[in-house]
């Protein structure tokens, strides 16, 4: 009878150099930087600001954890552009999954806000919610729809290996996006002005979160595009972080619909 | 293929013994007149509960037992020789087992919910009483100008606590009574309660509400009859001496409402 | 077959340390793990000793003051308490089980057991390390401020938001480890899918890696739910938004929904990976092949997979949820005994003509077997509405917990730290002492738990410091709280054998159990960078458990 063992690849002909990962362990401090950055940049930043009431502590905080995302998100980046991977090719799955946490959360942020105002019944908007104008989130949507084609036109180009033409599309893409946060700030900036702030009701709290929640991801979006820039300019951009920069960018898009439609149309 | 057959049959016939024991043993409707106890009838299933869950747990103890013993290895090189299963005893193996634990769930769920709906069934004759959480204590009202600390109620009737908080979230915890439910700022909560023979025990709070959650408990009094009368009179003496003469006995409650939230 | 020496393959350049602290090697980011988990677990286990004093009698004690690190007594014994139990929950759940189960084991075994160099995003793979180590670190600031949170592991709304003490804490340390559970899953997944050694089908993986996929899938849809939950909660509290607040149009029951709808399925997270290691530790030492694979994977996993999602309520029968709710849930929480009973026969089935061997690591997966009976079956009660009207918020609930988690989960994780300590370290960890370690901690966890069956029935609340109306049950919580130190005996014999090991444990070869698996076949003990000297690749007929060759015309 024939055993059956897990075979050793016949012929494996590569010396064990150039097999991925190497033969020698593998470091990076990118991570534990970016992971304590966040820890100090957030978690602390937002206890010693809001809880403790300490705001010297606060910026001390933020000014450590800072600098720490930042060196470490670069880092990360360089690494990713020389280093090899364990396996190419499978970054667009793993954002996919990623995406699928991220829906989840905008679902849990979404059913907080239907629970409410479906229980709110008539009495909505809440007294104390001032008119809020659907001509700019129009606008929004065609500014960040026209980004996500942009973006898609860069991809297309930087295939035909035209570096120059990628990098003005990428650039072009961030401006549309910066013009969406901007129109973001100009609407925050009005409401609170007529006293609408998150503390305000119902709809504020649930408006606020939700835009929020959705303008912080397009901060996120733009920072990926402000590394396929650097990445570009200073060469070894690699394929794949262009690639999930744009599956990013599309779903912060589509998920704009959502938002859009449900704050500002329901 | 035949075979195929047997199992599902098998399964099939496995579902239908258990399913019918299931119907037959589910709690027949109070007799007309009296009162089902719901305190009682908890006791009676769960100690049926208990057998089910010892004689499930017993056969796989045993079995576990027995392979432990039987399969220890004989000689330091000795390797397992169980055969691999075929397709229909793969089947097999997994659908009769999946319709005997199904049956069983069905069995349990059947019974649970049987009870929970007499848990739920507020008597006609309930006697109402109106209760408030707050930290760390609970006030009563008696819906007629009574409000007291404690809960005191006549024996032999039946007893409906409606329940709103204060504060946080509370949980009217009656063990002898077998019967809790959270007690919800902004929502209206209930549960009867049936006090059968006169017996002082406690409420205790339940659900988690801060630095004196565990103290949040007061004495909760079956008397008999006359007895309550007579402290029910006491009370609306001293509340409004002028309407001691109203009814001492507050109204009955409506049939029971679904949730309102 | 490989037994390369691990002279010939390892490049020993470079500092160690370094290679330790920044590595974004699986296998050592696995070790991180544990190490943070079991840290995690010590004060966690440190803050139940606390408590089992606290309740040894009825009255206070006010001991526990101590063990919050309150020595001046600034707070009231009960808040002490309660700091206490929040921490020792919220540890042992989130900074302790999860993370030994999808971050050590998972990071060790999966990437070995598939044949793969590593995962597929080593570096991400140490950002989820060290965001669940921060995790930890904003967890124990518990101690060291002067607003402890005192919330509990539910963190239920209103308390936690007019509590004066410091919810933020809990809120984020749920949003670091929860981000480290996301981005574990975004790598686990991906690697499952796409990194099988060459020739790998679905159906050749062993058992754990299946759990380790489920158990993914549950955190990738279901942690992002609580992290919106928690997250309302901060805005809440320090915001002044009113999404928990019924006096301004929000819903207090809303958190508890979100809350559950989490966690919840967090119980399989640790539930599954954890059943998964005793199916590979007891396929191994019982030389034998997984009894019916398919039912147990896709009957008994992809099942349990299927019906998590549709029982949270059962966490909420005394919330006053409307009845339609609560009967679908019922019966599905039932038939979860379906799924979890096709996984016993199948790991029942495993020892069937088996050729038993018995070992430290063996043993702790025997114990398992019979805590998974107490556990799991006392949780059907609980899910029958009418029962838990009685025995919901009591300790009975604590005894079914403690039974399922609490003992059988964590003891899979000592079983497999056993069972993979000649290959984590080169060294063996079975000694007399890890055996008496072991029987002490089996005597210590029967005579806590037990106890606590039994007052719950008879009424024992939940997260009680003061129980005066129950005098009756101070002989029980005597007996409890000695177990408690029985089994703080057996810990730190445990502990104090595992690092006397890892340096001076006798010598194993790369496979002392002669297993099939390709972590013991193909890789030496302790694996170098890369994993395996040559890469790996399998045949059709090749599986992780094929102890005897089978006819396969015939089958
Ligand atoms: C690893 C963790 C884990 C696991 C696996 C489980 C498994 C189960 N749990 Fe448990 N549970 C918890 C951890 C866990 N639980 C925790 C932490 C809490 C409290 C949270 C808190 O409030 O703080 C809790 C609370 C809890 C409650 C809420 C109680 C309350 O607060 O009022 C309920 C109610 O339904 C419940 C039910 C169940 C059921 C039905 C299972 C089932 O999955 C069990 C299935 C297993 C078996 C049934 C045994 C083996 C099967 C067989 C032998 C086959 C045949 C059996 C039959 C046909 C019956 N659990
Ligand atoms: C994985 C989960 C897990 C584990 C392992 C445990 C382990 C233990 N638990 Fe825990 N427990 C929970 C999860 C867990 N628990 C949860 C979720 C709750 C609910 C919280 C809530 O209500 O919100 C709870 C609640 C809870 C209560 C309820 C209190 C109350 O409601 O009032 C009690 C009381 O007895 C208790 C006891 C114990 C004990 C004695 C152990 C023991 O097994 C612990 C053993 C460990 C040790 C004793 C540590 C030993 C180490 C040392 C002594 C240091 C040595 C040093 C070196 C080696 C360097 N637990
Ligand atoms: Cu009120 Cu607990
Ligand atoms: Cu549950």
């Amino acid at each position: 009878m024939q055993q059956h063992v897990a075979l050793d690849v016949a012929g494996h002909g590569h010396s064990s150099a150039d097999h991925a990962g190497g033969h020698h362990w593998e470091v990076s401090w990118a991570p534990m930087a970016i992971s304590f950055g966040t820890m100090f940049l957030v978690p602390l930043t937002f206890v010693f600001a809001l809880v403790y009431k300490m705001p010297l502590v606060a910026i001390l905080c933020a000014g450590i954890g800072t600098p720490l995302v930042l060196a470490g998100i670069a880092r990360w980046v360089h690494e990713g552009a020389t280093q090899p991977s364990a396996i190419s090719n499978v970054s667009p799955v793993g954002v996919g999954v990623f995406i699928i946490g991220e829906i989840f959360i905008f679902l849990g942020l979404f059913a907080s806000y239907w629970m409410m105002r479906l229980s709110a019944g008539d009495a909505w908007p809440p007294p104390g919610t001032p008119h809020i104008g659907t001509t700019l989130p129009i606008i929004m949507t065609f500014i960040l729809v026209g980004s996500s084609i942009t973006y898609h036109k860069a991809e297309e180009l930087y295939e035909h290996g035209d570096k120059k033409g990628f990098l003005t599309w990428v650039v072009i893409s961030m401006v549309l996006g910066a013009a969406f946060l901007g129109c973001t700030i100009y609407e925050y900036s009005h409401l609170i002005h007529q006293n609408f702030t998150p503390a305000t009701n119902q709809f504020s709290a649930a408006f606020y979160s939700l835009t929020g929640f959705h303008g912080s991801h397009v901060i996120v979006g733009l920072a990926c595009f402000l590394f396929v820039i650097i990445g570009a300019l200073r060469g070894g951009l690699h394929k794949m972080f262009v690639k999930v920069a744009g599956i990013y960018w599309h779903f912060v898009d589509v998920v704009w619909f959502f938002v859009a439609s449900q704050v500002y149309f329901w | 293929m035949l075979k195929r057959f047997e199992t599902l049959i098998t399964a099939g016939a496995a579902y239908l013994l258990m399913a019918g024991i299931a119907v037959a043993g589910t709690p027949h409707a109070a007799a007309p007149g009296g009162i089902k106890n719901p305190a009682h009838e908890w006791n009676i299933v769960w100690e049926e509960i208990l057998w089910d869950l010892w004689i499930v747990g017993g056969i796989f103890a045993i079995v576990a037992i027995w392979l432990l013993v039987k399969f220890r290895a004989k000689s330091p090189d000795q390797v397992g020789s169980a055969p691999p299963l075929n397709l229909d005893k793969a089947l097999a193996w997994a659908l009769v087992p999946a319709a005997l634990f199904m049956a069983d769930d069905f069995l349990l769920a059947a019974k649970g919910w049987s009870l929970w709906n007499l848990q739920r069934t507020v008597p006609a004759n309930a006697m109402e009483v109106k209760v408030t959480g707050n930290q760390w204590y609970f006030e009563y009202d008696y819906g007629n100008g009574v409000t007291d600390t404690d809960l005191t109620v006549p024996v032999g009737r039946p007893v409906v606590l409606r329940m709103t908080s204060n504060d946080v979230i509370h949980s009217f915890g009656l063990t002898e009574y077998r019967v809790k439910e959270d007690i919800m700022p902004g929502r209206i909560t209930h549960i009867w309660f049936y006090p059968d023979k006169p017996v002082e025990t406690a409420v205790v709070c339940v659900e988690f509400c801060g630095n004196s959650h565990s103290q949040m408990t007061n004495a909760v009094k079956a008397v008999p009859q006359a007895d309550f009368d007579a402290w029910m009179a006491k009370k609306l003496e001293k509340k409004k001496p002028a309407a001691a003469a109203q009814p001492a006995a507050p109204a009955a409650a409506e049939p029971a409402k679904t949730q309102t939230p | 077959m490989t037994t390369a020496t691990s002279t010939d393959f390892h490049d020993k350049s470079g500092s160690t340390l370094k290679e330790w602290i920044f590595t974004t090697d699986h296998k050592r980011v696995g070790v991180l793990y544990l190490v943070g988990a079991i840290a995690a677990f010590i004060v966690a286990g440190i803050m139940a000793l606390g408590i089992r004093l606290e309740q040894m009698s009825p009255g206070e004690s006010g001991l526990i003051n101590y063990f919050v690190l309150d020595f001046a007594k600034t707070m009231p014994t009960g808040t002490a308490y309660n700091v206490a139990l929040y921490f020792h929950g919220a540890a042992m759940i989130l900074a302790f089980l999860i993370p030994a189960l999808t971050g050590f084991a998972a990071n060790y075994l999966v990437p070995l057991m598939i044949g793969a160099p590593d995962v597929a995003f080593p570096r991400i793979n140490a950002l989820s390390l060290w965001l669940f180590w921060a995790g930890i670190l904003v967890a124990l600031m518990t101690f060291f401020v002067t607003d402890k949170p005192d919330i509990m592991w539910t963190g239920y709304p209103p308390y936690s938001v007019t509590t004066t003490a410091n919810t933020a804490l809990y809120v984020f340390t749920v949003h670091l480890i929860g981000f480290s559970s996301i981005l574990g899953a975004v790598n686990f997944l991906v690697t499952i899918i796409y990194m099988r050694a060459p020739g790998m089908g679905w159906d050749q993986m062993n058992i754990f890696v299946w759990t380790t996929f489920a158990a993914f899938m549950i955190q990738i849809v279901f942690v992002p739910v609580l992290a919106s939950a928690v997250t309302l909660l901060l805005f809440d509290k320090y915001m002044g938004t009113g999404f928990f607040d019924p006096t301004r149009g929000g819903d207090v029951l809303l958190y508890q929904n979100l809350f559950w709808f989490y966690s919840h399925p967090a119980v399989y997270v640790i539930f599954l990976p954890a059943v998964g290691l005793l199916f590979d530790i007891i396929a191994t030492q019982a030389r034998n092949h997984v009894f019916n694979y398919k039912a147990c994977v896709y009957g008994g996993i992809i099942g349990i997979l299927a019906i998590t999602g549709e029982v949270w309520i059962h966490h909420l029968y005394i919330a006053g949820m409307p009845d339609w709710l609560r009967i679908g849930m019922m019966v599905s929480t039932l038939l979860i005994s379906v799924p979890v009973g096709l996984l016993l026969i199948s790991l029942w089935g495993t020892m069937y003509k088996g050729a038993i061997h018995y070992n430290v690591s063996m043993w702790y997966a025997v114990v398992c077997l019979f805590l998974i009976l107490v556990g799991g079956l006392t949780g059907i009660p609980l899910a029958i509405t009418s029962m838990t009207v009685h025995l919901s918020e009591t300790s009975f609930v604590h005894a079914h917990f403690h039974f399922i988690m609490g003992l059988m989960a964590t003891f899979a994780v000592f079983s497999a730290v056993y069972h993979w300590f000649p290959k984590i370290t080169g060294r063996s960890a079975d000694s007399a002492i890890a055996k008496w370690a072991l029987w002490i901690k089996v005597i210590g966890t029967q005579v806590t738990f037990w106890p606590l069956f039994i007052i719950g029935v008879q009424g024992m609340p939940r997260r009680y410091w003061d129980y005066a109306m129950f005098p009756q049950f101070e002989t029980y919580h005597t007996i409890a709280t000695a177990g408690a130190f029985l089994i703080a005996i057996g810990v730190i014999l445990m502990v104090g054998g595992w690092v006397w090991s890892a340096f001076y444990g006798p010598k194993t070869d790369s496979n002392p159990w002669k297993s099939k698996s390709i972590e013991w076949t193909h890789a030496e003990s302790p694996p170098g960078p890369g994993n395996f000297p040559k890469p790996v690749a399998v045949d059709p007929y090749w599986t992780p458990y094929n102890y005897i060759e089978w006819d396969h015309d015939k089958y």
